[in-house]
C-alpha cells in the first residue's frame, strides 16, 4: 500500500468515472458517475494526506463531501422539477443552448 | 497484512466503479455507487481516518444515496436511455486521462507514512481553528443548497 | 525669343480662359472673338518671328531647365525657332485663323455653349500645334504631340451625340496611339544610347559618329512609327476618312494643313538622322509611295466629297514621305505648306458646298457653278493646284518632290508616282466637274456663303496660286535651319515638269471627257470593273484586316483574362468562403448544447496539460 499505488488506484477510479459522465445518457446516471469522480478525489487526497502526515487533507475531504451533499440535493432537486414539468431527463434533448 | 487489504478492497472499488457506470438500471447503478462508497470508507479505515469513514457512510452513503434512490423512483430510471453516447471515444478519453494522471502520480515522491495519525480532537482542532471561516461559509451554502433545492422542488401553487 | 513665347501664349492663354471661365465659354459668341484674339496674336507674333530669323540667317534656341539632374541630362523645356520652325509656325498659325473665322459663319447654328466649345478646342489645338512646332527636343515634341491627338480626338468627336463621330474619334485616338507607342520606344532607345533629348545634339552625336547603328535605327523607325500614325501612312491611314464625321472647318485645318502635316514635319526635322539610316529611309519611302497610289485609288470611287479630300490628304502626304525618304527634306517640306493651302482651300470650299446644298454626295450636287461663281472658282483654283498644273503653287511642289524621287534613283517610285498624280487629277476634276457643272441639281437653292466663309476661301485661292512664286526661296529657309540639308537636285532637265504636267491633264481631260461630255459613261466602266471597284469601295480591306485582329487578339484575350478573373481570381476567393463554410459548419457541431461533449475538451485539455508538464 504505497502512495503510487493508491494513487493509481483513486486515477482509475476517476478515469471509469469519467467515462461514465461521457457516456451516459441519464441525467441520473452522469450524477452517479460524477460522485463516482468525486470519491477517487477524495481517496487522492486522503492517501496524500496520510502519506505526508497532514490532517489537512482530511478536513479538506470533510468539506468536499458536505459541498457534494449540496450539489447532488440541488441537482436532484432539478432533474425532478424537470421530470414533473414534463421535459426529458435525457441530456442529449436538453441541447437549447447550442449554436 | 495491509495490503491484503488494500488489495481486497481495491478489487471491489474497482468492480462496483464498473458497475456504477455500466448498469442498464439506474438502481443498480445506484446500488453499486453505494458499494464504492462502503469501500471507500474501507480505504479511509486503512488510512487512519476512522472519523472520515463514519461521515462516508452516514452522510454519503445514507444521505445522498437515499436521495438518489427517491429521485430514481419519481424521476423514472428509463432504461430506453439506457444505450450509450460515443462508448469508444468515451473510453479512449478515460484511457487518456488515467495515463495522464498516472503519470503525475508516479512523480509524486513517496514518504513514510505515519500511523495513528488522525483523530477526532485533531480534526475538531483544525476545523474550528485555522478553517473556521470556511466551516461557517459551509454551513452557509447547505443552507442556500436546502432553500434552493425547496424552492426548485415544490408545486407550483395557483396564484 | 519673347516672340516665340507669345506665339504659344496666345492660344494658350485663350484656351484657359475659356476652360476656366465657364460662364465666358457658354456666351458663345464673345467666346469666339476670345480664341481668334488668340490666334490672331500668336499669328502676328509668328509673323514677326519669321523675320527675325530670316533676317539673322542663324537659328535660335532658348531654354529652360526645368528638371536638373545630377547624373545625366536634365530635362529642358526650349524653343528651336529657325527658318523651319518658323515658317511652320506661321503656316499653322494663319491657317488656324483664317478656319477661326471660316467657322464664325459655318458653325452659326450651334447653340451657344456647344459654339464656346467648339472654340476652345480650337485654341487648345493651336496652341498644341504650335508647342509641337517650336520644340527643341523630342520629349517636348511627344508631349505636344499628345496634346495635338488631343485636340484632334475632341474636335472630330465635336458633335458627340453622334455615333458615328464618337466612333471615329476614338479610331483616330487610338490608331495614332499604335503610332506614338512606337515614338515613344525610339525616343527612349534614343535617349539611352545618346543621353540627351534634343535636336542639335542629336544631330551632332549622329554626325559625329557617337550615335550609330542599331540604337539609331531603332530610333529612327520609333519616330517613323509615330510619324506614320499621325501622317496617316499605310497601314495607320484608317482613321483618317472616317474622320470627317468632324465639322468641315476642323477637317480644313486638322486633316489638310496641321495635324497630319505633324508628321511629315517631324521627319523633317529628324532628316539629318534619317540621312544616317538608309534602311529606314528606303522603308519610309516605299510605304509613302504605297500610301499614296493606294489612297489615290480609293478616291477614285468615292462620292462623298469630303472622303474624297480625305483619300486625297493621304495621297499628298504618301508623297512627302516619299520625299523624305528620297532624302529630299526641302522638297517635302515645300510639298507641306503647299499643300496645307490647297487642301484647306478644297475643304472649306467644300464646306460651302456642303453648306449650300445641303449634303455631302457629289451625285447629289450639280450646277452649283452658276449659282455660288466665287466658291467655284476658289474650289477650281484648288483642284488646279492639288492636280499640279502650272503655275499653280501645287505644280512646283509636285514637280520638285517628283525630280527628288527621281534624282535619288527611284524609276519604279517615281513611276508609281507619276501615275498616282495622273489619279489626283482625275478623282479631283470628277468631283469638280460632278458638283460644279453636272447635270443634276440640288434641292432648294443653294447661294453663295456669307463674307466669314467666303473670305478665307479666296485668301487661300491667292495662296494656293501665289505660293509657287516662293519657290526659289524654300531653299533658302533651309540655310536659317538647324540641318540644312544637301542641295535639293537642281532642275538639270524639263523632263520631270513636263511628265507631271502630262500626267496632270491626261488626268484632267479622262473627268472633263466621262462627267462633262459623256465621252465615255463612267457607270458603265464601273460596272465592268465591279470587283475592282469593290474592291476599293472596301478600301483595300485594310479596315477589316485591323478589325478582325481586333477581334481575334483583344476580344480573345479580353475572353481568357475574363476566364482567369472568373475561375482563378474569384476561384480563390470562392474557395475560401466554401472552406470558411464548411469549417464553420464541422465547427458548429462542436457547439451542440450537450454538456458532454463540452467535457470532452476538458478531459483533452487535462491530459495535454499533462503531456506538456510531463513528457517534455
Amino acid at each position: 500500500m504505497t502512495l503510487v499505488n493508491l494513487l493509481l488506484l483513486a486515477a482509475a477510479v476517476f478515469a471509469i468515472g469519467l467515462y461514465g459522465v461521457l457516456a451516459r445518457r441519464h441525467a441520473i446516471g452522469v450524477l452517479l458517475s460524477i460522485e463516482l469522480m468525486f470519491n477517487a478525489v477524495n481517496l487522492a487526497v486522503v492517501s496524500i494526506s496520510w502519506s505526508k502526515g497532514l490532517l489537512a487533507g482530511v478536513v479538506l475531504v470533510l468539506f468536499g463531501i458536505a459541498i457534494t451533499v449540496a450539489e447532488i440535493a440541488v441537482g436532484l432537486a432539478l432533474v425532478l422539477l424537470a421530470s414533473r414539468v414534463g421535459k426529458s431527463v435525457i441530456l442529449d434533448d436538453l441541447s437549447e443552448l447550442k449554436g | 497484512m495491509k495490503d491484503l487489504a488494500f488489495i481486497g478492497l481495491a478489487a471491489c472499488l474497482i468492480a462496483a466503479a464498473f458497475a456504477v457506470v455500466t448498469a442498464r438500471s439506474l438502481f443498480r447503478a445506484a446500488y453499486a455507487l453505494s458499494a464504492v462508497l462502503v469501500t471507500t470508507a474501507g480505504f479511509y479505515l486503512l488510512l487512519s481516518a476512522p472519523l472520515l469513514a463514519a461521515v462516508q457512510i452516514l452522510l454519503y452513503t445514507g444521505g445522498v444515496l437515499t436521495l438518489v434512490v427517491f429521485a430514481l423512483v419519481v424521476a423514472g430510471a428509463n432504461t430506453e436511455g439506457a444505450r450509450w453516447r460515443r462508448p469508444v471515444p468515451a473510453a479512449l478519453t478515460s484511457a487518456a486521462v488515467f495515463l495522464a494522471l498516472a503519470a503525475t502520480a508516479r512523480r509524486i515522491p513517496a514518504t513514510a507514512p505515519l500511523e495513528g495519525l488522525e483523530s477526532g480532537k485533531g480534526v475538531g482542532v483544525l476545523l474550528f481553528h485555522d478553517y473556521l471561516v470556511p466551516f461557517e461559509l459551509l454551513s452557509v451554502l447547505l443552507l442556500g443548497a436546502v432553500f434552493g433545492a425547496l424552492l426548485l422542488a415544490r408545486k407550483d401553487r395557483p396564484e | 525669343m519673347t516672340d516665340a513665347l507669345i506665339v504659344l501664349a496666345g492660344p494658350l492663354a485663350a484656351f484657359a480662359a475659356l476652360a476656366l471661365l465657364p460662364p465666358l465659354r457658354r456666351s458663345g459668341r464673345p467666346a469666339a472673338w476670345i480664341s481668334l484674339a488668340g490666334i490672331g496674336v500668336s499669328l502676328v507674333a509668328a509673323v514677326a518671328l519669321f523675320a527675325r530669323i530670316h533676317a539673322a540667317g542663324v537659328p535660335q534656341v532658348a531654354e529652360i531647365v526645368w528638371a536638373p539632374m545630377t547624373k545625366g541630362p536634365s530635362i529642358s523645356f526650349g524653343l528651336l525657332a529657325d527658318g523651319v520652325s518658323a515658317s511652320m509656325a506661321v503656316l499653322v498659325a494663319f491657317i488656324a485663323l483664317l478656319v477661326q473665322v471660316y467657322s464664325l459663319a459655318y458653325m452659326s447654328d450651334e447653340k451657344p455653349a456647344a459654339f464656346g466649345r467648339y472654340y476652345a478646342y480650337h485654341s487648345l489645338f493651336a496652341f498644341a500645334m504650335l508647342g509641337l512646332v517650336l520644340a527643341h527636343n523630342l520629349l517636348q515634341t511627344y508631349v505636344f504631340w499628345e496634346l495635338v491627338g488631343l485636340g484632334s480626338y475632341l474636335l472630330i468627336g465635336f458633335w458627340f451625340e453622334k455615333p458615328a463621330a464618337c466612333r471615329a474619334a476614338l479610331k483616330a485616338f487610338w490608331t495614332t496611339r499604335l503610332g506614338d507607342v512606337g515614338f515613344a520606344i525610339g525616343i527612349v532607345v534614343l535617349w539611352s544610347s545618346a543621353g540627351t533629348f534634343t535636336f542639335t545634339e542629336l544631330f551632332a552625336k549622329a554626325d559625329g559618329g557617337a550615335l550609330g547603328g542599331t540604337a539609331l535605327v531603332l530610333g529612327v523607325a520609333g519616330i517613323y512609327l509615330g510619324a506614320m500614325g499621325k501622317s496617316a501612312q499605310f497601314p495607320f491611314h484608317i482613321w483618317l476618312p472616317d474622320a470627317m464625321e468632324g465639322p468641315t472647318p476642323v477637317s480644313a485645318l486638322i486633316h489638310a494643313a496641321t495635324m497630319v502635316a505633324a508628321g511629315v514635319y517631324l521627319m523633317v526635322r529628324i532628316a539629318p538622322l534619317l540621312a544616317h539610316t538608309p534602311q529606314v529611309a528606303t522603308v519610309v519611302f516605299s510605304i509613302g509611295v504605297l500610301t499614296a497610289c493606294l489612297a489615290a485609288s480609293m478616291a477614285l470611287v468615292e462620292s462623298d466629297i469630303k472622303r474624297i479630300l480625305a483619300f486625297s490628304t493621304v495621297s499628298q502626304l504618301g508623297f512627302m514621305m516619299a520625299a523624305c525618304g528620297a532624302g529630299a527634306a526641302s522638297a517635302a517640306y515645300f510639298h507641306l505648306v503647299t499643300h496645307a493651302f490647297f487642301k484647306a482651300l478644297l475643304f472649306l470650299a467644300a464646306g460651302s458646298l456642303i453648306h449650300a446644298a445641303h449634303t455631302n454626295d457629289i451625285f447629289k450636287m450639280g450646277r452649283l457653278a452658276r449659282l455660288m461663281p466665287v466658291t467655284c472658282a476658289c474650289f477650281a483654283a484648288g483642284a488646279l493646284a492639288l492636280s499640279g498644273v502650272f503655275p499653280t503653287a501645287g505644280f512646283f511642289s509636285k514637280d520638285e518632290v517628283l525630280a527628288s524621287v527621281l534624282a535619288a534613283g527611284h524609276p519604279i517610285g517615281f513611276s508609281i508616282l507619276l501615275a498616282t498624280a495622273g489619279m489626283t487629277a482625275f478623282y479631283i476634276g470628277r468631283a469638280f466637274f460632278v458638283s460644279m457643272l453636272g447635270a443634276r441639281t440640288t434641292e432648294g437653292h443653294p447661294h453663295e456663303p456669307p463674307t466669314a466663309m467666303k473670305a478665307p476661301l479666296i485668301a487661300l485661292a491667292v495662296f494656293a496660286v501665289g505660293a509657287g512664286v516662293a519657290a526659289p526661296f524654300i531653299p533658302g529657309l533651309f540655310a536659317a535651319s538647324i540641318a540644312p540639308p544637301a542641295e535639293a537636285a537642281g532642275h538639270a532637265s524639263m523632263l520631270v515638269p513636263l511628265l507631271g504636267t502630262t500626267a496632270a491633264l491626261l488626268g484632267l481631260a479622262l473627268a472633263f471627257a466621262g462627267y462633262q461630255r459623256r465621252g465615255f459613261d463612267p457607270a458603265a466602266v464601273r460596272r465592268a470593273l465591279q470587283p475592282l471597284v469593290t474592291v476599293l469601295e472596301r478600301r483595300w480591306y485594310v479596315d477589316d484586316v485591323f478589325e478582325a485582329g481586333y477581334r481575334f487578339a483583344y476580344l480573345r484575350i479580353s475572353s481568357a483574362v475574363g476566364w482567369l478573373d472568373r475561375y482563378v481570381v474569384d476561384g480563390v476567393v470562392n474557395a475560401v468562403t466554401w472552406a470558411t463554410w464548411l469549417g464553420a459548419g464541422r465547427l458548429t457541431a462542436l457547439q451542440n448544447g450537450r454538456v458532454q461533449d463540452a467535457l470532452y475538451a476538458t478531459a483533452l485539455g487535462l491530459v495535454v496539460l499533462a503531456w506538456l508538464a510531463w513528457a517534455r
